[in-house]
């Protein structure tokens, strides 16, 4: 009687301590992501707060490209309205995000595309320098791109191996999702300067 | 003679082929990282693009930085990186070779491809302010492509060098130095102290289990007689007589000492080493012209690049 006792005391214990250093270090990976996250976000708002300039010192010399122009500025708009917190992330929501910001980058080469025909602008020291700094932002979100795909990855798989997926489950850590390869979204859009 | 003629010929057959094996294209792995031999050197030229003159103004300008602000800098000229993305390639170098202070994230790497005529800035995380996308761009216009356009490797190195380190004099001071001193004084300090505390516990002991009275086990053995047996070259023998406290048990111990006053022979000498050993272990607190390391730095894939 009094030695089931001591078993069953000690495997709780057991038990309970396993439970915790799970626990503990979901956590941390959960936070690693959500920080990677939030560096995704600040480079593509970075790339954002970027086009106004770009747009403006442009129109200066290609007046008639209206409509290219206000294609960048719509697709600005709409990617900005989507916000995203980390904690409710879905493969949804993510996509969403993904296809918006994508639409920008579509829209963005197309207006440095038209800027090969206006040969006082691309003398510009101004614009030079627009363009070098939305060179280094789409480099950037390249690789924080890449840094919060390798979290989520590694976290979805530490969850779900065994014994730590039945804590997750009790816990309610759930699997992340990350960017999808898509056509010309894996590395920075090849935009010739 | 005919034999000579074809050791000749195969010898330079041998030569070539080492020659096309130099161009073949480097990797992330295979460019040497010369700083970690020696921490005076930033500049990897493997393929010789550079002057040997060029390499030490280099050197010498990158090292008087890190001096002052901490800033590491890695440069590496190359012929040729294949069909590898020299965007990929400068970031993959960056990660590897770690470069930047942990704590600051300040390095920065600098590479040019000679076969895809192109030039790469990777700005570490803590160096984007200083040296934004815009000015690393502004100076690969300016001051690198006008020379790397007429092949003049040299000048455009150590032109754009020069003007990044206008650019990064005095933009953050080098704490580095000091607190890594510091630290390797207070460490040195600490474990001398746990060393002698640790020496004074083990005699503690030594002395305190040389009371216990081998009949009532209680520790209150005290030394009550002793007679000389005999004294040679500084070491005493003598015969101790211990009484027990408690109970009045006498045991009899032989012990050998030396005699501290006792110059000559043998006398002293543990004392030398010990004495010897201790300043050997301050001394190699210097550094010297050893191997350096980069410092962990991360980079999330700032800077430019431009193709001339």
């Amino acid at each position: 009687m009094k030695k089931s006792v001591i078993i069953a005391i000690t495997v709780i214990v057991l038990i309970a301590l396993l439970g915790s250093s799970a626990y503990n270090s979901m956590v941390d990976k959960q936070e690693g992501v959500t920080k990677a996250w939030s560096n995704v976000e600040n480079q593509y708002q970075r790339r954002s707060d970027l086009i106004p300039n770009l747009v403006n010192t442009v129109k200066g010399y290609a007046k008639h490209e209206k409509t290219t122009l206000e294609g960048v500025i719509a697709a600005r708009s709409k990617a900005t309205q989507i916000t995203i917190d980390p904690d409710k992330l879905t493969p949804e929501k993510l996509q969403a995000y993904q296809k918006a910001q994508g639409d920008v980058t579509t829209a963005l080469g197309k207006l440095l595309a038209i800027t090969e025909n206006y040969p006082d602008l691309k003398a510009n020291q101004n614009f030079l320098e627009l363009q070098a700094q939305l060179e280094g932002t789409e480099n950037r979100i390249a690789v924080e791109r890449g840094r919060f795909n390798e979290l989520a990855k590694e976290y979805n798989a530490y969850i779900r191996k065994f014994p730590r997926n039945m804590f997750a489950g009790m816990f309610g850590f759930e699997k992340r999702p990350y960017f999808e390869a898509e056509a010309g979204s894996e590395k920075a859009p090849a935009v010739e300067f | 003679m005919n034999l000579l003629k074809k050791t000749m010929l195969f010898l330079l057959l041998c030569l070539s082929f080492q020659a096309k094996a130099q161009n073949n294209a480097y990797t992330v792995e295979s460019v040497p990282n010369v700083h970690l031999e020696n921490k005076m050197r930033y500049v990897s030229n493997p393929g010789g693009l550079l002057s040997q003159e060029a390499c030490a103004a280099i050197d010498s300008m990158l090292w008087k930085l890190e001096q002052k602000t901490s800033i590491e800098v890695a440069v590496i000229a190359l012929p040729s990186i294949g069909n590898e993305n020299s965007f990929d390639f400068a970031l993959g170098i960056f990660n590897a070779w770690k470069v930047g202070k942990k704590s600051k994230d300040n390095g920065l790497v600098i590479l040019l491809v000679e076969d895809q005529r192109t030039i790469r800035f990777i700005t570490g995380y803590g160096l984007e302010g200083d040296l934004p996308d815009a000015i690393c761009k502004r100076i690969q216009v300016k001051k690198m492509n006008p020379f790397f356009r007429n092949n003049n490797w040299d000048g455009g190195m150590v032109s754009g060098i020069q003007a990044v380190c206008a650019r990064l004099d005095g933009s953050m001071t080098n704490d580095e130095l000091n607190n890594e001193e510091g630290g390797n004084i207070m460490f040195l300090f600490f474990a001398a102290g746990g060393f002698i505390i640790l020496l004074a516990f083990i005699g503690g002991i030594a002395s305190w289990r040389a009371t216990r009275c081998p009949k009532c086990k209680q520790h209150k053995l005290m030394r009550t007689d002793s007679k000389l047996l005999s004294y040679r070259h500084g070491v005493k023998r003598e015969e101790v007589v211990y009484t027990c406290q408690n109970c009045g048990h006498k045991i009899i111990r032989e012990t050998e000492s030396s005699d501290d006053n006792y110059r000559g022979g043998r006398g002293g000498l543990g004392g030398g080493i010990f004495l010897g050993g201790l300043g050997g272990g301050l001394g190699s607190g210097g550094g010297g012209f050893s191997g350096g390391s980069f410092g962990g730095g991360m980079s999330g894939g700032g800077g430019a690049g431009s193709d001339f």
